[in-house]
């Protein structure tokens, strides 16, 4: 008879987590505790708890020395031991429990050599089963499960299974899950759709067709709902376009990504201004038109690579003052580290120059040299850079000593000139 | 029949398509075509009908009488207490304890306890039936309706506890109830699972068998005495669910402390006379203890005779000190074990002073002193005790033994086989808990393909084992001479070490003032604190206790008024020379 008085406060609330109605707010405001770490715990606690939580508390610690020293088969062997603490009475406790088998069940079975994937079937079922709280998470996880090992249709049936879940309050905060699952719904029939339709031959076959077309037209409804909604959607959008497109359903497809791109409600997304970009290149959109968008994707991401295009399209463009904007494109992509042994960034800069040499504009590039030279020469024209670039890539040593020329004549040319000594001492050597 | 349960449910069957779901006793659902079994249990909505059902059910109660008349009978919580006992007394004597254990001594004990506490063996028993029909003119219906399985809570004195019709019905034996307030539990000295440790120990004490309480837990803990499930071995006739539960699961195993307090209450409430005397050949006298601990620790055998005299020294070896009386009233109730651990403590203190320096200087000494002895090629090796030498051979063996114990305790299955059903209401998800459960377990099994590890537990006396085995755990030190810790001055031989540290040795005032060790522990030697360790993990104590009970030793030792002074600076080994404190 262990601490009967728990145990009865404790009883009658069995099966509360189930049933009641209280939501998550209230249980937080009426214990409020620090955040529960599970491995550590302290001496005062540790002295009151019962035999049971203790050989819990134990095994979840060998639990995770042996996950973490890939010891699967005996990680397993305590997992087993371990979930005679999903019929704990403590209420608390035994949701805990839920999750922790869970998330340690399929860790585990990812790692084990001998898991199948009716294992992990069973496990997801089983899981999705007890306890509530955690249901969306649990069955989107064993579709993408599901569907990283190219079961679709399972897939498919699992979403659809809890698309139609609901529980009462439960629901409300595992909301967002829900919406989630939705939008993968939709996600899926495009899948399936798309499976069809490379399977799909020249030579009309009527059923298959029809299937085709009614995936086509659950996924549009769907995935037109979730884009709809504020949101980053990115594989929604485009798979929807790709579905729109393939049906010539160009209007609806840009207005969809002009949506996507320019509605304010949307948080900012680079990747709308990229897909539109390229929707309107596919379909041979005004150099106008292009050069707007990406004038947006510039004050985004100016280190994109996209930028180059930009700098060509500038540059060839016919509408005055395109031209002067080009310079400081390319010049600020150049001032990131990730392109700064790009052959290709370089070439672009080279041409820029010599344009703008050759059209007289040599003072703006004086006016961008002069904001960077302090720290271009340290970035770009060190006698490190020079030697690496020697034995890694001939060419863009070439093309940088020819930048370093053409920048001489705007300052600091003994920096310069000694890099170029530096040149020609390796290029004699080798 | 389950139509209104299962009308919210209308999925097609995955199998044969139909729609029609019937509920199964295990509440799944199942499909009445074709038999198909499915995950779905019943859910919210259901619940609330399930309970209006149950009320309705409870007013009408034939399907519960039905059960308890069905090869049932009516059993009494403490009958189901005398069963475990008894299973307890024979997995007793099965390990060696003399038959009378289990016929003479702990039957007496109980059925004197149920006399004293006026439960059977009276003329004027507290749960009797006649009270009950009394009473149930004067309560609800329902209860009436269930006279002979009514609760006795209304009845005497005016308890806490309110009548709920349902709670009354929900519980295998009758008077359940009567033990879930902790009023009438302490009022009426009722019995718990604890208690019945505790009674055996006593029942042990008596007969002053070689098994002592921390024995008695180890056991316990190896699932060699019957106590974490027992109810599984109920006969069938008694029905066990509902508020049984609460009296019977454990989920702990009860500290040494704890049954020990357990024990000093029964053995008031029993009123038990003098226990026979601990004369200096029972096992439980400190000398013949101590010898069991010095092997059990890999200690020489030579010291145990420095025991004994520390032993004569404190006077703890006299059969009044040794002795429980219940009857006097300031008789103490010894931690027997407890006790001979100390008294080995204090010996090693005497000997090596164990203050982080004495000891390793004189396990120098003695390895020196080894070699100098040394003539011939010795086989067997050095033939003096070092403490090095010790402490290097045990502390690995304690490391290794103190993770097999928490990987065993990680492992230790909880549940019983049986299903608990605390309440009708819960009935449907404990029972799908209990299938998640075992089909997780199975799933893991048959993923590590192995079978569950069988508990090979012989009960062996020993922990470790010391020998030159494949499966021991480090070389036999029994043999070793401690000469090196004596030397001769003149004609007797005094120990090396002349000094010697004790922590404060003053009583507390304040009864309830447990322990200082946890202030204290930062302040003392390791050497000292590790040697507390191994003996708590042996004896499956706290160190707190180890050390108070040290203390209780050297306040014995050093502050005995009746002991001439002299004695207490100069311990002298005296060879063949008469004294009156020599035995």
């Amino acid at each position: 008879m262990d601490d009967i008085e728990a145990e009865l406060g404790i009883s009658r609330s069995v099966g509360n987590e189930d049933f009641s109605d209280s939501s998550e707010d209230e249980r937080v405001a009426r214990k409020i505790r620090p955040p529960i770490l599970l491995h550590s715990s302290t001496a005062q606690a540790r002295a009151k708890e019962s035999g049971f939580h203790e050989s819990s508390r134990l095994c979840l610690k060998a639990i995770r020395d042996a996950m973490l020293h890939h010891h699967w088969q005996e990680a397993a062997q305590y997992l087993s031991a371990y979930s005679q603490t999903l019929e704990d009475t403590t209420v608390n406790k035994q949701s805990l429990a839920c999750e922790i088998i869970w998330r340690l069940g399929t860790e585990i079975l990812q790692h084990h050599p001998n898991s199948r994937l009716e294992d992990f079937n069973a496990l997801y079922e089983q899981m999705k089963n007890s306890g509530v709280k955690n249901y969306a998470k649990i069955c989107l996880e064993h579709s993408f499960h599901l569907l990283l090992n190219g079961h679709i249709y399972d897939a498919k049936r699992q979403l659809s299974v809890a698309a139609s879940w609901r529980y009462g309050k439960q629901s409300v905060p595992q909301s967002l899950d829900l919406k989630l699952i939705h939008a993968y719904c939709g996600f899926l029939d495009y899948v399936i759709w798309h499976m069809k339709k490379s399977s799909v031959s020249e030579a009309e076959d009527n059923s298959s067709n029809r299937e085709m077309h009614s995936y086509f037209r659950q996924a549009s409804v769907t995935l037109q709902e979730i884009i709809a909604q504020p949101g980053v959607w990115d594989p929604f959008v485009l798979s929807y376009v790709d579905m729109l497109e393939f049906y010539n359903d160009q209007e609806e497809a840009l207005k969809v990504l002009q949506n996507y791109a320019y509605n304010k409600d949307y948080p900012s997304n680079p990747n709308a201004h990229v897909y539109l970009y390229q929707f309107l290149k596919r379909h041979e959109a005004p150099p106008a038109k292009l050069i707007s968008i990406l004038k947006v994707l510039h004050h985004l991401v100016p280190s994109h690579e996209l930028m180059q295009e930009y700098c060509y399209l500038l540059v060839n463009s016919v509408v005055p003052g395109h031209l002067e904007e080009s310079l400081p494109v390319v010049f600020n992509l150049l001032d990131y580290p990730s392109w700064k042994n790009d052959l290709d960034t370089w070439n672009c800069l080279l041409t820029v120059m010599t344009v703008f040499k050759r059209k007289g504009l040599q003072h703006l590039i004086a006016n961008e040299w002069k904001q960077r030279k302090d720290f271009w020469l340290t970035m770009h024209y060190r006698a490190y850079h020079g030697r690496k670039d020697s034995e890694l890539n001939r060419e863009l040593l070439l093309v940088k000593a020819k930048v370093a020329k053409l920048l001489g004549e705007h300052g600091k040319p003994d920096h310069f000139f000694k890099y170029k000594l530096l040149i020609i001492f390796i290029f004699l050597m080798f | 029949m389950d139509e209104h349960l299962t009308e919210g449910y209308s999925e097609p069957c995955k199998q044969c398509g139909a729609v029609s779901w019937a509920l199964s006793d295990g509440c799944q659902f199942f499909c009445r075509n074709c038999h198909n079994v499915i995950e779905k249990t019943q859910d919210v909505v259901d619940v609330s009908s399930f309970i209006l059902n149950n009320k309705i059910s409870s007013i009408s109660s034939s399907s519960r009488k039905k059960t308890r008349r069905e090869g049932g009978r009516e059993w009494m919580v403490c009958e189901g207490f005398q069963f475990i006992l008894k299973l307890q007394a024979e997995a007793l004597v099965g390990l060696g304890v003399c038959p009378q254990f289990k016929t003479d001594v702990l039957w007496d004990f109980w059925k004197r306890y149920l006399q004293i506490t006026r439960q059977a063996y009276t003329r004027s028993p507290v749960n009797s039936f006649t009270n009950t029909v009394y009473l149930s003119s004067e309560s609800e219906p329902e209860s009436a309706f269930l006279s002979e399985a009514s609760d006795q809570t209304e009845p005497m004195s005016a308890s806490g506890h309110s009548t709920d019709g349902r709670s009354s019905v929900c519980s295998g034996s009758l008077d359940a109830a009567c033990y879930l307030s902790a009023k009438e539990r302490k009022s009426r000295q009722l019995m718990n699972m604890p208690r019945t440790l505790a009674l055996c120990h006593l029942a042990l004490l008596w007969l002053r068998e070689a098994i002592t309480l921390a024995d008695l837990l180890r056991l316990v803990s190896r699932r060699l005495i019957p106590y974490i499930n027992v109810y599984e071995e109920f006969p069938e006739e008694m029905q066990f669910y509902g508020r049984d539960a609460i009296i019977f699961r454990v989920e702990t195993i009860p500290s040494y402390r704890k049954v020990h307090g357990e024990a000093l209450q029964m053995a008031e409430i029993l009123q038990l006379p003098a226990f026979p005397p601990v004369t200096s050949d029972c096992l439980l006298h400190p000398a013949l203890l101590s010898l069991r601990y010095l092997m059990e620790v890999n200690l020489p055998d030579e010291l145990h005779s420095l025991v004994c005299r520390v032993i004569e020294k404190s006077a703890m070896g006299k059969e009044s000190f040794l002795t429980f009386n219940p009857s006097k009233p300031k008789s103490t109730f010894l931690f027997y074990d407890l006790q001979a651990a100390a008294l080995i403590i204090v010996t090693m203190k005497l000997l090596f002073k164990l203050d982080d320096h004495v000891e390793w200087t004189l396990s120098r000494k003695a390895v020196k002193k080894d070699d100098q002895g040394k003539k011939k090629t010795s086989k067997q090796g050095s033939k003096m005790f070092s403490l090095k030498a010790w402490y290097m051979t045990v502390h690995p063996a304690l490391e290794r033994a103190r993770q097999r114990e928490e990987l065993f305790e990680a492992r230790r299955p909880w549940k019983s086989k049986k299903v608990l059903i605390p309440a009708m209401k819960h009935k449907a998800v404990v029972l799908k808990r209990r299938r998640v459960v075992e089909q997780l377990q199975s799933s893991f099994h048959t993923l590590t393909g192995s079978v569950p590890e069988q508990q090979s537990s012989s009960p062996s006396s020993f922990q470790f084992l010391w020998g030159q085995e494949e499966d021991s755990d480090g070389p036999s030190l029994h043999h070793k001479r401690l000469n090196c810790m004596l030397e001769k001055r003149g004609k007797e031989k005094w120990l090396v070490n002349q000094a010697y540290w004790h922590t404060d040795l003053k009583r507390c005032h304040k009864k309830d003032c447990r322990d200082h060790y946890s202030e204290l522990k930062h302040s003392l030697p390791r050497m000292y604190v590790w040697l507390l360790g191994l003996f708590s993990f042996l004896l499956r104590v706290s160190e707190a206790q180890v050390h108070k009970e040290v203390v209780e030793v050297e306040r014995r030792l050093l502050l005995r008024k009746a002991v001439p002074e002299e004695d207490n600076h100069k311990h002298r080994k005296r060879k063949g020379r008469k004294t009156s404190s020599s035995f």
